[in-house]
This record gives structure tokens, C-alpha cells and sequence, in this order.
């Protein structure tokens, strides 16, 4: 905190002092006095708008005015995007479960379902990944969400708290360290209850009962190490032109016989645990009579402190071992470094990205490995996302959900109740193909390699969130931007108090200058990065409306177009 | 595919369309007889049960030995351990098997009822496979093995693209709308189309699969066919063809505009289709995406479509825990949708001309995790439709024994119940193919491990 401000000092007084000098060197015209020699000091430098937003929609929910003005103010373009990220990280964790928990109803209505809960879940993660200040923290706990998977599509659409108590644990976690969002991922409920290690038992061989590997097989596969062995630029690893696996099937059973024997906390049994509101967001308790007592195979590579866990050891001693074993695997720290990586800065890194970022993982500068506020930092400050995009590559496509986003964080969007409940049964998913730990599955809404068939596939390249747009639902993305434009603004009156609209006063006011319109939006939503395409089709499409009769269909049309325009669907 | 190959590909598609502008199906149909054109329609559905099915409880053994066999390994019967218990299940009468007599799940009677009929048949076991393998060459890793055997989302790859070790970019499906492609120059709708989003099984080099909504197709709000909402349509249309800089722009401007060109006119086409007097079962997510599919079947000739491929799925399958609770309603659902959607075909004068086919990521182990099972390789699929030659089984049920018990048992297991598969997806992808239309030198493009296996066709379809 501390540095943070005195940088944040230093450069203000710097840049104040710099524009003074300026000053002083234009008024010098006239007389010749002093005969010294005249110092033009070079003013700052500022960071452009266009390198604002470009920061600011890899590091938040979407770029906007103030926060590029308030980017641009830290400092010049060589301080403040590290400046931003100091005052980003200390930023305290906006947070769900209270929300959720006001919302129980008291008295409880008669056959009340405590799943409606959801609405509220949905509604605060709304409110906090839009306004919350914390945007870096809840962005990369986004990310995380969407590698440590759990979803309200299935048994835990009844613990509504365990879900909100899981982001805000993710959010908690975003700047720690790794190992330790290892630990509170696997002991807590909400994980437990999706991926079946909450109640899994010891072996009962006379009846061929083994533990459940659900959760063994899945924080290796798609939480931690993968499935094959990296090298630290996250290519693989090859032998004889074949990828190295980091696990077969027996390890999967050793760690499975590492998962067992914990339940809901607070019984005196493991046969008595049982759910309720207040254990479902506290961590799983060891109940050691279900605790398989077996040598444990662990993942064998090298440097491995052991390949197995001893016998007879507590479940916390085994849980330990296993979590170390896997945490110091060479493996995690390209495998996460570039997941990160892609779901914030671009789908195809550089081999030397991905080692920069790696390496920082495995140790931060002071030897600490895990340290996630390095990572975060490395992945933020490098060229690779601060340049310019120069390239096909550069970039990614962004994910549906953060396109709504940007748009509602650009437009100031709100509703008269103060609420986000977006109108539709499926809540967001059902346009947008995803949403807050509404995944179909632990495999998430998109693969992380999926390629589109055609020249991003032919080129060995991916773009993961293309995945979601189909035909169908890119339909619907731009469909409820047509109504958010037309329908849902400060032009209308008489909406609902739940309905989400936006604030278009500055683009009435300009809506009988075609150009000054289509520049305003494009200053919102692309930083003025708008193509002479787009330009084009979008003011002659608004000089169709008459001025006088049809404001809000100009101002409509320009936001539609733009919003749905594939290069808003870009993230630069 | 080379790329000379898919060039050649490209020139005949888009020559095809060009040549057939303007012409009937009818006069198209006569006119490609000569270069291999399809005379009559035919569609393949994939039902793809998402989560790795637990089949083994899908097709029961009945005599007692078999059963108390399988009970053992499944920790005993219902509610004790994960058995079906007998007595429970609805008997079947398979043609030609000898030995054990054998039951379907009680929920599968509408599928029970098909297979009877002689409109369902069942392959055991079926699952992805290099070349045939034992268990000692299992053992001894003297056989290429498919890689990433018991993880879901490479044995779902495996199922959807046949691919072996090699990565994959194209599916089984999107390989046959490949080499079919010169003979279907006129089809007004990509020969693959998704109800359950983007897919690897349709992926192909030259054809983009089309991807709807399990109820159809979206229009856009903002468009009309006169003044500003033409003119909106128009732009965004105009603003799709731009050229872009990026790989992620052009891929979703590509999107917006196949977008823009069907969605009008498939839903006008499923608008005029007759109205089914089918009953699809309500709140069954794949009765839903079936029934849509059943329309777009019947305005095929509105579309110009002979040969179509859908995919459908539904997840939840993933039964580590809860099986007992959850089994029941998953298999009902399967087995209400696509007996609902058998009898859309019969109502439609389709039936032999629609074959709808189970996949899934993997079977489940035999043994039990207490709650569950685990994830395994081989497993059971039903195909079903009027060109099947059903009430029969095409393939090896398992030894119900777990090899721990009885070393000489358990021939096909390599450990707790996973059962090397006996029949491999090759040899059913390309049964599947071989009804479509794929011609015998193709077969290796669609199944590129065929040739390691004896049997090209099983033989389901007549």
C-alpha cells in the first residue's frame, strides 16, 4: 500500500512539474533575456486511449470512460498500467454469500425452495463484476471459475450459499498463492458435493467398492497439471513424436484413496454428517474411519519430494502429501500460466510468453512458487499484451457474457429496483451460453483448445470462445442488443423496475449529427478504433431516420451496429 | 485431407452450385444420376448421452449365474450396491443368441418395445479401438491404444472423430458431408446441422456444419424485409463481409453471415412443415431437439436436402454418485425421445430412410464406488430406425465378472470393470456410413482404423 502511494505521488508531482516547465518554455517568446541555454523538457508521454481500453478489457469487465481517464491520470505509458495493478491488487474482495444469505425469506413461505436463491447468486455477481472496484481480482476470479469448475447444474442447485461462498472464495484466493487455492478448492463443500470427494469412503473390497476417482481424475486433468507432460512454454513434451501422459490410471486410483473420509463439518461420525446451511460454507471435515488407510501412488517426475504416500498417515497428512505432489509437478506452472494467459490476454501466446509467465510461477523473484500476484502481473505487464496488436493472432475473440458486459459497464446500465436479473428463465446462459457456475459441465461452456474448422483450425491456431459463437447463439447475442438499443434506455419510459437499460442521454443529444453519433459510441465501446466499414454502414443506416421524428432510432442503430460488429466481439 | 484434395473439393462444390442454380431437386436428382447424385433421402441422427452412460446396467443378464455374476461386481443389487434387480427388468428376446436370456433397464420400455418390434437393435461393448486388442496385449502395451483412455473429453473426441493417436480437427460426420460432398451440389443447408451447439463429430474441412437452436432456427429482431429494417439487415450483412484483420473477427463475421443467409429460410421452410400429430414427451431436453429435427426432415425437399446429418445430446450421464436416483429418469428420457421421434418418421413415410444411433463418452465400471461408478471404455449403444434389422445383437455382451475374482473370467477387463471394448466406433461409424451413401473407397477417410478390422459392416442396416 505504502509504494503504491508514494508512485502514485511521485508521478503526479512529476507530470504537474513537467507541464509547468512546458509552460515556461512556450511563454519565453519575446525578449532576449539571460542568454542561457532554453530547456525544453520532454513532456510525458500519456498512455493512449486505445492502450487504456486495451488493458482495461484484458484486466476488467469492460473498458470504460472513466476507467481509461482514470488509467491515463496514474501516470505516463510507461508507469501507469503497473501503477493501475498495484491499486487493483490491494483492492479488498466484493462478495456474494452475505447477498445471498439476506435473501432467505423470514418467515419461510410455505413449500419455499431455497434453489430460487440462484436469482439473487446471479444478480450479485451481476452487481459485483459490473460496478465492484475490485475489477481485477473478480476478473481473474471469473477465469478461475471457469478452470475450477462447479455448477448450479446439479446437485448443488440447492446450495446456493455453497456456490456464492465458492466465488468468493476463487475472489479471495485470485492474488494468494496457488497452493492454497488448491487446498480451499478441494475442501470446500461446494467441490466436494460436485465432484463427489464430499462422503467418498474407503475400499470395501469384499464387495469390489473403490473410492470414488471423480475428483482425483479432475483436479489433475483440468484444475492442475493436464494430461501431458509440458515443457515450461507450454508446448508438449514429446517422445518419439508422441506427447508424454502425466498420469495413468493408477495414480488416479492412489489419489482417489487420498479423497476419502471427508464430509460435511460439525458430526460426530462420518455415517451422521449431514448438509445444512451453516457447513455448507465451512471446509469438509476429516471423519478418520472412512479414511482409506492404503499406500497412496502419487505422480512420479522429477524432483518428486515420493512417489507414494505412506500408509496409515491422517487424512490430513495424506491431503497434504497429494496437494504437494501435485503443486510442485513441472508441469502446473506452464499449464496454468497459459490458461490464464488466454482467458485474459489472447488465445495464442508465444512459446516465450508462456515461459516468461511460467517462470514467474515457479518462482516469483524471492523464491516462492505459486505466487498468483506474480503471475498476474507477468501476464498483464508483458510486451505481449501491452503492445499494440500487430498481428492476425493478437488478441482473442471475447467471451459473450463480457461483450454484455462491456456494453453495460460503457453505458451505465441499470435497473430501477438496483438489481441485474437478466429476463430470461435460463438467466444468462440462455442467450449468452454461459454464466456465473452455471457450466453444463466440469468441461465448462468452451473448450480451452477449441479451433473453428477453416483458417484458424488449417493454422494450428485456436479460439476457445468461438466455441460459443454459433449461428444461434451469436443470433441472439445481437438480437438482445437490438433490444437493449431500441428498448431498454433513458429514451423510454415506463419500464419495469427490473429491466436493465442504459444510459444513451450524451448520444440523444447528438443524434441529428450522424458522425459526431457513430464517433461518440465508437469512443465508448473501441476507444474511436473503428473500421471505415463500420463507420460507413452505420451512419448511413442512421441517416435513414429522420433527426426530428427518430432520435432513438439513430441513437438505436449506432449502438446496435456497433455493439454487434465483429470488431467489438474482438478483445485487442 | 490434403490440400489439393479439399481444393478439389471446394471447385466441385461451388461449381455444383452454380450448375444446379435455378433447377428443381427433381431435374438436379436426373441430372447427377451420371456422376453418383442421391435419388432418394436418407438421415443420420446422433443422440449423444453426455457423461459416459452407465449401459451396464442398460441390458441385464437374466439367467442367475450371469445375473448373481454382474450383482457380485456391482456390490449387490438395488438399493444395496448399483444391480438392477431382477425381476425388475423388461425381458427381451434377441434372435440368434445363444445362452443367457437377457432384460433392458425398466425404464427402456418404449426402447424395450422398439427392439421387439425389430426397429432397435443394441451393440455391446462398442468403443474406441485402434486395432482389435486383448487383454495380454492390453497388458504387455503391444498394441497402439487410443490415447487418454477413462478421460471424458478425449474419449468423447475419440467416439467423434475416430482419429487413434493422431489430433483431429475433422469429425466422422464432417468427413462423410466431405466425401459426399460432389454429389449433394444443391442442398440449400449444410448436410451437417447441430440442435446442441458447435461439435468436433461435424467439423469438416470444407462444409461448415450449422448450428441452430433446439427449437429452431433465430431470426433477427431488428430485421424486416422493407425500409429501415431492410436496410439494418442489409448493413449488418454488409458489415459480416467486411474484410478483418484478425482470425477471431473473420471467424464471427463468418458466423453472422451464414446467419443471416439461413435463418429466413429454414424457419419459413419449418413454418410450412406439416403439423406432426406425434406426441414428443414435454420437459425432455432431447424430445425438444428430436422434434425439430422431425420438422426439418419434413421440409427436407423445401431445402433441397437428400442426405442430412443431426446432432442431438443431452448431458448428466456422469454418474459417479446418485446413480440409483438418477438413472432412472436419464434412460426414460432417452428412451421416451427416441421412440417419440421413431414414431414422427413413421408418420412422416420416412421411417427407412432415418436411422437414429447412441453414442457416449465411455461405458462405466462394472464395480461400484459405493455411490456410482467410474469412468470406463467400452459400453452399449441402441440404433434405432425402420432400416434397422433389429431385435438382434451386434456384438459380444462382457463377461459380467470382475478379473479380480475369478482370474479366468473377465476376459475383457483391465481392472474394476473396464471392459476392453469388443467392437470398435470405427466398425459402427462406419455401418452408419455405409447405409448413407459412403462408398467402400471412402470408408477410411470416415473410419481411418477400418482396415485394421475384419468386419467393415455390422450388418444393423438393411
Amino acid at each position: 500500500m505504502r509504494v503504491v502511494a508514494m508512485k502514485l505521488k511521485n508521478s503526479v508531482v512529476l507530470s504537474a512539474a513537467a507541464l509547468l516547465l512546458a509552460i515556461a518554455g512556450c511563454g519565453g517568446g519575446g525578449g532576449g533575456g539571460g542568454g542561457g541555454t532554453t530547456i525544453t523538457p520532454t513532456p510525458p508521454v500519456l498512455l493512449t486511449k486505445a492502450a487504456a481500453y486495451q488493458l482495461l478489457n484484458q484486466a476488467t469487465f469492460g473498458a470504460t470512460d472513466a476507467d481509461a481517464a482514470h488509467l491515463i491520470s496514474l501516470g505516463d505509458n510507461t508507469t501507469s498500467a503497473s501503477i493501475w495493478l498495484d491499486e487493483q491488487f490491494a483492492k479488498p474482495a466484493s462478495t456474494q454469500l452475505a447477498y445471498v444469505q439476506a435473501a432467505y425469506p423470514n418467515p419461510v413461505p410455505p413449500g419455499f425452495n431455497i434453489g430460487t436463491l440462484n436469482t439473487q447468486r446471479v444478480d450479485i455477481w451481476f452487481q459485483n463484476s459490473l460496478k465492484g472496484q475490485d475489477q481485477l481480482r473478480q476478473r481473474v476470479a471469473w477465469a478461475l471459475s471457469n478452470i475450477m469448475v462447479i455448477s448450479q447444474n446439479s446437485a448443488l442447485v440447492n446450495t446456493p450459499y455453497a456456490l456464492a461462498d465458492y466465488y468468493d472464495m476463487l475472489a479471495r484466493d485470485a492474488f494468494g498463492n496457488f497452493r492454497t487455492l488448491m487446498q480451499d478448492v478441494t475442501l470446500h463443500v461446494g467441490m466436494g458435493l460436485y465432484l463427489n470427494m464430499l462422503g467418498n469412503h474407503k475400499p470395501d473390497t469384499a464387495r469390489f467398492i473403490r473410492p470414488d476417482e471423480n475428483y482425483a481424475r479432475e483436479l489433475m486433468q483440468l484444475f492442475t497439471v493436464g494430461l501431458v507432460q509440458l515443457n515450461v512454454d507450454g508446448s508438449n513434451q514429446l517422445v518419439n513424436g508422441q506427447p508424454v501422459p502425466t498420469f495413468d490410471q493408477s495414480v488416479v486410483e492412489g489419489f482417489a484413496n487420498v479423497y476419502t473420509g471427508w464430509s460435511y463439518a460439525g458430526a460426530t461420525s462420518f455415517a451422521a454428517a449431514r448438509g445444512n446451511l451453516v457447513n455448507q460454507v465451512q471446509p469438509m471435515q476429516a471423519y478418520p474411519e472412512q479414511h482409506s488407510t492404503l499406500t497412496k501412488k502419487v505422480l512420479s517426475y522429477p524432483g518428486a519430494a515420493s512417489t507414494t504416500i505412506p500408509a496409515d498417515q491422517t487424512p490430513a497428512q495424506d491431503l497434504r502429501d497429494a496437494l504437494d505432489n501435485i503443486f510442485n509437478h513441472p508441469t502446473v506452472g506452464p499449464f496454468i500460466s497459459k490458461q490464464l494467459i488466454q482467458k485474459l490476454v489472447t488465445s495464442n501466446p508465444s512459446p516465450a510468453y508462456v515461459q516468461r509467465v511460467a517462470e514467474k510461477f515457479n518462482n516469483d523473484g524471492s523464491g516462492v512458487r505459486g505466487n498468483l500476484t506474480a503471475v498476474i502481473r507477468a501476464i498483464l505487464l508483458d510486451s505481449e499484451a501491452r503492445n499494440a496488436p500487430s498481428s492476425a493472432t493478437s488478441g482473442k475473440a471475447k467471451e459473450p457474457l463480457l461483450r454484455l458486459t462491456q456494453l453495460w459497464r460503457a453505458y451505465g446500465a441499470k435497473a430501477a429496483s438496483g438489481k441485474f436479473m437478466p429476463a430470461s428463465a435460463g438467466g444468462p446462459t440462455a442467450t449468452f451460453g454461459e454464466g456465473p457456475l452455471l457450466a453444463p459441465s466440469v468441461f465448462n461452456f468452451f473448450s480451452p483448445s477449441f479451433a473453428p474448422p477453416g483458417e484458424i483450425s488449417d493454422q494450428n491456431l485456436i479460439a476457445p470462445e468461438l466455441q460459443l459463437s454459433t449461428e444461434y447463439l451469436n443470433t441472439l447475442v445481437t438480437n438482445f442488443f437490438w433490444v437493449q438499443a431500441v428498448a431498454r434506455t433513458t429514451a423510454q419510459t415506463g419500464l419495469g423496475a427490473d429491466v436493465i437499460f442504459i444510459d444513451t442521454t450524451a448520444e440523444t443529444a447528438l443524434a441529428a449529427d450522424s458522425e459526431a453519433l457513430v464517433n461518440k459510441v465508437a469512443d465508448k465501446l473501441l476507444a474511436g478504433q473503428i473500421s471505415a466499414t463500420l463507420k460507413a454502414q452505420t451512419k448511413t443506416q442512421i441517416e435513414l431516420s429522420p433527426a426530428t421524428t427518430a432520435a432513438a432510432t439513430r441513437v438505436a442503430d449506432a449502438i446496435y451496429l456497433i455493439a454487434a460488429s465483429p470488431e467489438f466481439a474482438l478483445q485487442r | 485431407m490434403d490440400r489439393n484434395r479439399r481444393r478439389f473439393l471446394q471447385a466441385a462444390a461451388a461449381g455444383g452450385v452454380v450448375y444446379a442454380f435455378g433447377r428443381t431437386p427433381g431435374t438436379v436428382y436426373a441430372q447427377m444420376a451420371g456422376t453418383g447424385g442421391f435419388p432418394d433421402y436418407k438421415a443420420l441422427v446422433c443422440v449423444f448421452l453426455f457423461g459416459g452412460n452407465d449401459s451396464w446396467n442398460m441390458v441385464i443378464p437374466r439367467t442367475p449365474a450371469e445375473y448373481d455374476a454382474y450383482a457380485a461386481s456391482r456390490g449387490g443389487a438395488a438399493p444395496t450396491g448399483l444391480a438392477v434387480p431382477l425381476g425388475t427388468e423388461l425381458p427381451i428376446d434377441p434372435i440368434g443368441t445363444t445362452g443367457a436370456p437377457f432384460g433392458l433397464h425398466p425404464s427402456l420400455a418404449e426402447l424395450a418395445a422398439l427392439f421387439q418390434a425389430q426397429h432397435a437393435a443394441i451393440v455391446p461393448n462398442v468403443g474406441p479401438l485402434i486395432t482389435p486388442t486383448s487383454l495380454a496385449q492390453y497388458a504387455a502395451g503391444s498394441v497402439a491404444l487410443p490415447p487418454q483412455l477413462f478421460s471424458h473429453n478425449d474419449q468423447q473426441d475419440q467416439w467423434h472423430t475416430l482419429k487413434g493417436r493422431n489430433q483431429s480437427k475433422s469429425g466422422w460426420a464432417g468427413r462423410i458431408a466431405d466425401v459426399l460432398a460432389s454429389q449433394l451440389p444443391n442442398q440449400q443447408l449444410a448436410t451437417n446441422v447441430s440442435l446442441a451447439g458447435n461439435t468436433l463429430f461435424q467439423a469438416s474441412d470444407t462444409v461448415s456444419p450449422y448450428v441452430m437452436g433446439a427449437s429452431g432456427a433465430t431470426t433477427f429482431t431488428g430485421f424486416a424485409t422493407s425500409g429501415t429494417g431492410l436496410a439494418r439487415k442489409q448493413a449488418v450483412d454488409a458489415i459480416s463481409g467486411a474484410n478483418y484483420g484478425t482470425v477471431y473477427e473473420r471467424g464471427i463475421a463468418a458466423v453472422q453471415k451464414r446467419a443471416i443467409q439461413f435463418a429466413d429460410s429454414i424457419n419459413t421452410a419449418i413454418m410450412g412443415a406439416p403439423a406432426l400429430t406425434t406426441v414428443f414427451p414435454a420437459n425432455n431436453v432431447l424430445a425438444t431437439q428430436l422434434q425439430t429435427v422431425a420438422k426439418l426432415i419434413a421440409v427436407r425437399d423445401r431445402l433441397s436436402m437428400s442426405r442430412q446429418v443431426f446432432f442431438v445430446s443431452v448431458g448428466g450421464y456422469d454418474t459417479h454418485t446418485n446413480l440409483l436416483t438418477d438413472q432412472p429418469g436419464l434412460l426414460s428420457s432417452v428412451s421416451r425421445a427416441m421412440a417419440a421421434f421413431y414414431n414422427a418418421t413413421v408418420e412422416l413415410g420416412v421411417a427407412n430412410m432415418v436411422t437414429a444411433f447412441t453414442q457416449s463418452d465411455f461405458g462405466r465400471t462394472l464395480t461400484s464406488n459405493g455411490q456410482g461408478a467410474d469412468h470406463a471404455w467400452g459400453g452399449i449403444q441402441f440404433v434405432v430406425g425402420g432400416a434397422v434389422q433389429g431385435q438382434k445383437f451386434y456384438g459380444t455382451m462382457p463377461n459380467p465378472r470382475v478379473r479380480a475374482t475369478l482370474a479366468a473370467d473377465g476376459a475383457d477387463d483391465v481392472g474394476g470393470g473396464r471392459f476392453i471394448p469388443t467392437t470398435s466406433s470405427d466398425q459402427y461409424a462406419a455401418t452408419l456410413a455405409k447405409w448413407f451413401g459412403v462408398n467402400d473407397a471412402n470408408l477410411p477417410t470416415v473410419a481411418p482404423s477400418i482396415g485394421n478390422f475384419a468386419v467393415k459392416n455390422l450388418g444393423i442396416l438393411g
